[in-house]
Formats: structure tokens, C-alpha cells, sequence
């Protein structure tokens, strides 16, 4: 009786131990239940750099959910490799400490080895070699690596690929700046006075429109990648509100062509054509899906703010938020089916998602302050906003799962409305 | 002989001492009759200065950014005008009647509450609201330019009602 009772927790432990390390190799990050897998980021061997490219990858995991960094010494006997490779490391106090991947890192001179196994099959996931890395490349290498991590476990890497543009406080008015995801490589590429706000990113990187507030009115900016200057363009009204480059490279934004906000699209010639979803109430912030069937907006045209989709093929208009009095910035994921806007609630602007599938919503940051102006990543899977949880307005990235928020470096000052683009940081 | 000499001297003294006494009078009495100051003009008393045209303006201006500066104040989420805001732009119009040299910039300006985009939408609307309002008291929609600041600008920096009442509001400036 003895024996089978034995046997059989050794039979069910090993059958837990297989399905476990059978989700590890790639997981869908997008399922219903997201999977968290924990990692053991081994100590760099060699000197130089590996001990500053070990410590960035280790924030880069950080901002990954999905992932659980753990330490060497969380587990028995802490770090006992005796090399880089699977021969070289005991993968028995691993699997006992419940680490489904482990990372090692090698460094001669300026050359760094990292790979990554799998410890259940010790099967080599990632494995990447850099060669002449000195101390200032090596926070890029980091990045580099991490996003090859990211990409091999998942399929995307939007995260590391993109870079935000937002606006931030210069000088008395606001400026457009733009920086990576994780905060690096901070630029302000924009110097025209008054109140930059409301970036948008084309959907090749290569321009960002925005609307520029002085004492000459509203005016659109758009932003040249290749050439790092902007031009300025007044409309007929009195606002160019909202700025957002559809898949097709042409701008919808908001216009007072017959006396209230509406949405218009432009041509080449950056001339508005008809109104879309037009109503008597204001309209803004529209944005698209990446097929650029769908626009979801802000509109007032049942009273509060609301949010809206405007199916673009036939012209229909359906209501997508009932719940709350103020719901507005939606930002649309890119496969169309997950909305996201901020909502004020009795405890201030929070940022909720509605699956436009199965008509659900669910709240995604819980403040303190003012959470707001939503923004999903290129893969829909990261939503960045800002919020004032610290004091001033900062900018944080969550997931669409409402993961714990992390902040994004932005230097001194207030930012706000951050856009993702698929493009490099500038450098 | 040391007493004659003394004699003549001091009657030679005399002379001199009389002599010089005489010109110094005739010097004196001579002032008002010649210019002691030949490279200045007689000072005479300043006439009442007149300002220039650029002054008379700059003055003109300042009180009629006094007479039009009052703002206007709005609910949330609103850009209705209440029955004081319409008592303002009433006095705000016989002021544009007056100078009617100068035309205005109305802001539309929020509290912090809500986001920048729909704000900045909001914020024309309340604009507007006292744009068509003064229009229908006689001043021509060409005098009047509107700029929405949304809640970019705020004229409390508070997180209360107390500021966020004074920061949902219409503000008008001479523009010319």
C-alpha cells in the first residue's frame, strides 16, 4: 500500500513536471490565462561588461509579465554552473526550484555569449553571440538580446522594435519627444513653441502628426523622420484636433469646418473630404485597426463623451460604451478586436478594455492620480498611458491583462500621451 | 623816505583796491544784458508734452483689455452660457462697441479633468458659445478669432472643485 501510494506521487509529480515544461519552448501570451514562466538569470562569467548586460536584461524581463526573474540565490545551491552550455550546468536544482528557463552569459574582452535553455528538455532556446561591445554599447546589446528572448517565446517583439513618441513639458508650453519603450535613447524632435500634444505615428515610421496650440490658433504638425523637421499647417476652423494616421498613410483628424469638432479625413493634398460619423455633438480621437475596417472615437453625441466604432466599409455607427459617464481617448488594437479608453470613476481617470468580440470590459489600471490616454503597442498586447499616480504626469506600460504598471524613464517633467510607433530610436 | 614810500603805496593800494571794486560792479550789472551760457538756449517753461500716436494706442489698449478682460465661467462638461456669463458679454459688447479699433481673441480653456483631446474640443465650444453670443449683439464675427486651450492652460493649479470651477472659463484679450 505503501509502494503504490509512493509510485503514484512520483507519477503525478512527473506528469506535473511534463505539462509544465511542455508550455515553455513558445506560449501564446495572448491566451485567456496567461502563462508566467520563471527565469534564472545566471551570474556573467568573464568580467567586463557581462555583469552591466546581465543587469540589462534582468530590468528588460522586468518589464515582461510573462516572465519571473529569479535569482541564483532563490535556488539550492545557488549558481553551480561550471560553464555557458547545457553540459556545463545542473539542471536537477532547477527543475526542483521550479525554473523553467535559465540564462547564461559569457563574457572575453568585448565579447559577449548569452544563451538561453530550456531546463526540463535543455534544449538551447536562444543563443547569440556579440562581438566589440564596449561599455557604452552594451545597455543596446542588452535590448537586443531581450527582444530576441521576447520574439522566440512569443512571435512578437513590437515591444523592443517601437519606439514612443509623447508629449512633455518645455519651457512653459509642451514639445513632442520621442524615446524606446524601456526609456532610452530620449529626443525631443520637436521646437515650435506653444502646446505640442496628441503625436501620432504613420504606420511606416517614418512621420509623426501632432497638433501644435499657440497664440496663432491650432495648427497640424507633421514631423519628418528622414529629414528631423516639422511643418505646421493651419486649417479652416479653429482646431486640428487629434491627429491619427490611418493604415493607408492618409491623417484623420478633428475639424470645426460647421462649428463643432467632427472627424474628417485628408487626402494627399491634405484637404478634408466628408465628415466621418458625423452628428451635432463633438467628435475626437479617432483610431484604426491595422486592416483599417474599424475607427473607434470619442463622441458626445448622446450627451457625456462616449465611445464609438465607426464601421468604415459601410458607414455604420455603433455605441461601444454604456457603463460610465465619461469615457474618452479610445485606442483600437491592431487585429480590431480590443478597445481601450479611460474612464473617470469617483476615484479619477481610469483606463479600462472592452473585447469588442464577446462585449466585455474590464478595468486595467487602478491608479492612484489620474490614469489616461491609452495606447496599444503594435502587437495589442501592451497598453501604455500616463498617469499622475507619482505626483506629475509620467508615463507607464501595462498589459491588456491589467499586469502591475511600470513607469517608463522620461527625464525630469511632465509627460503625457504616449503613441507606439514601428520605428527605431533615433540615436 | 621809508614814510613816503609807505604813502605812495598804500595810496597806490587804494586805487587798485578801487579800481578792481569798480570793474567787478560794472561786471556783475552786465549779466542780464549778455548770454553767460552761449551753448545752451534760455530756459524757458516746458509747454504740456503730447503723446504719440503709438502711446495713445498702447493706453487705448490697455483700457479696453479692461473693459473686455472679465471672463466667463462654465459648468463641467458643458459650454452653456449662464445668465451672469451672458450679463458679462453683454457689457463685454458695448465695450467692443466702444473700441472698435481692436478685435479679440476668445480662450476656451477646461478644468484637468478628462482628456486633452475631447477638452480641447470642449474648449472651442465654449469659445464659440461667446462668439455667437457677441455676434448677436452687433460684433462681426471678423473681430473675433477663437483659440481652444483645452485644459493646457489652467489658471489654478489646484485638484479641487475650487480650482477647477475658475479654470472651466472663456478669456478674452485684445489681439491688435
Amino acid at each position: 500500500m505503501r509502494k503504490t501510494w509512493i509510485l503514484t506521487c512520483c507519477l503525478l509529480l512527473l506528469l506535473a513536471t511534463n505539462v509544465h515544461a511542455a508550455d515553455i519552448t513558445s506560449f501564446d501570451i495572448f491566451g485567456p490565462a496567461q502563462t508566467k514562466v520563471n527565469i534564472l538569470v545566471l551570474p556573467a562569467k568573464g568580467g567586463g561588461v557581462g555583469n552591466s548586460f546581465v543587469g540589462v536584461v534582468q530590468n528588460d524581463i522586468g518589464f515582461l509579465p510573462f516572465l519571473h526573474l529569479v535569482y541564483p540565490n532563490e535556488v539550492l545551491g545557488g549558481d553551480t554552473s561550471k560553464g555557458l552550455k547545457a553540459e556545463n550546468i545542473d539542471f536537477k536544482p532547477l527543475l526542483l526550484g521550479h525554473i523553467d528557463l535559465v540564462m547564461t552569459t559569457g563574457v572575453n574582452g568585448g565579447n559577449i555569449e548569452a544563451r538561453v535553455y530550456e531546463t526540463y528538455s535543455q534544449k538551447l532556446l536562444v543563443g547569440k553571440a556579440y562581438s566589440g561591445v564596449d561599455a557604452g554599447g552594451v545597455v543596446r546589446v542588452g535590448d537586443r538580446f531581450s527582444a530576441q528572448l521576447m520574439r522566440v517565446l512569443t512571435g512578437k517583439s513590437g515591444f523592443f522594435d517601437s519606439t514612443l513618441a509623447f508629449s512633455k513639458r518645455s519651457r512653459g508650453g509642451k514639445e513632442i519627444y520621442t524615446a524606446s519603450a524601456l526609456g532610452r535613447d530620449l529626443h525631443q524632435i520637436t521646437r515650435d513653441g506653444g502646446f505640442n500634444v496628441s503625436p501620432s505615428w504613420s504606420k511606416n515610421g517614418a512621420h509623426i502628426a501632432y497638433t501644435n496650440i499657440s497664440d496663432k490658433g491650432h495648427r497640424l504638425g507633421i514631423w519628418d523622420r528622414a529629414g528631423r523637421f516639422s511643418r505646421l499647417r493651419k486649417f479652416p476652423g479653429n482646431i486640428a484636433i487629434s491627429p491619427t494616421y490611418a493604415p493607408d498613410g492618409r491623417i484623420a483628424v478633428a475639424l470645426s469646418l460647421h462649428g463643432h469638432a467632427e472627424i474628417y479625413m485628408l487626402d494627399g493634398a491634405m484637404n478634408p473630404g466628408k465628415a466621418l460619423a458625423p452628428s451635432w455633438g463633438i467628435s475626437v480621437s479617432p483610431s484604426f485597426d491595422l486592416a483599417g475596417d474599424k475607427m473607434v472615437f470619442c463622441s458626445g453625441r448622446m450627451g457625456g463623451p462616449q465611445i464609438f466604432l465607426l464601421h468604415t466599409g459601410s458607414g455604420q455607427v455603433e455605441r461601444v460604451t454604456y457603463e460610465g459617464s465619461y469615457n474618452t481617448h479610445p485606442s483600437l488594437s491592431p487585429d480590431g478586436r480590443f478597445v481601450v479608453f479611460a474612464r473617470m470613476t469617483g476615484a479619477g481617470q481610469r483606463i479600462f478594455i472592452r473585447d469588442l468580440g464577446v462585449n466585455q470590459e474590464r478595468q486595467i489600471t487602478f491608479g492612484p492620480g489620474n490614469d489616461e490616454d491609452p495606447s496599444f503597442d503594435p502587437d495589442g498586447y501592451f497598453v501604455s498611458f500616463c498617469s499622475t499616480r507619482l505626483g506629475g504626469s509620467k508615463i507607464f506600460v501595462t498589459t491588456r491583462y491589467g499586469d502591475p504598471a511600470k513607469q517608463i524613464p522620461t527625464g525630469p517633467g511632465d509627460a503625457m500621451a504616449p503613441a507606439w510607433g514601428v520605428a527605431p530610436a533615433l540615436n | 623816505m621809508n614814510a613816503k614810500r609807505l604813502i605812495m603805496s598804500a595810496i597806490l593800494l587804494g586805487s587798485v583796491v578801487a579800481f578792481s571794486a569798480g570793474c567787478a560792479k560794472k561786471t556783475a550789472d552786465a549779466v542780464p544784458q549778455t548770454t553767460t551760457i552761449p551753448d545752451k538756449e534760455p530756459v524757458q517753461a516746458a509747454p504740456a508734452s503730447t503723446p504719440s500716436d503709438d502711446e495713445l494706442r498702447a493706453a487705448q489698449r490697455a483700457e479696453a483689455q479692461q473693459a473686455v478682460g472679465n471672463m466667463v465661467f462654465f459648468a463641467f462638461d458643458s459650454f452653456d452660457l449662464t445668465p451672469e456669463s451672458r450679463d458679462v458679454l453683454n457689457a463685454k459688447a458695448d465695450a467692443l462697441k466702444k473700441y472698435n479699433m481692436f478685435n479679440i481673441v476668445i480662450e476656451g480653456h477646461c478644468d484637468e479633468r478628462g482628456t486633452s483631446e475631447y477638452n480641447l474640443a470642449l474648449g472651442e465650444r465654449r469659445a464659440k458659445a461667446a462668439q455667437q453670443f457677441l455676434n448677436q449683439l452687433g460684433i462681426p464675427d471678423s473681430r473675433m478669432t477663437i483659440v481652444s486651450y483645452g485644459k493646457e492652460r489652467p489658471l489654478e493649479q489646484g485638484h479641487g472643485e475650487a480650482a477647477w470651477s475658475k479654470n472651466r472659463r472663456d478669456e478674452f484679450k485684445i489681439q491688435n
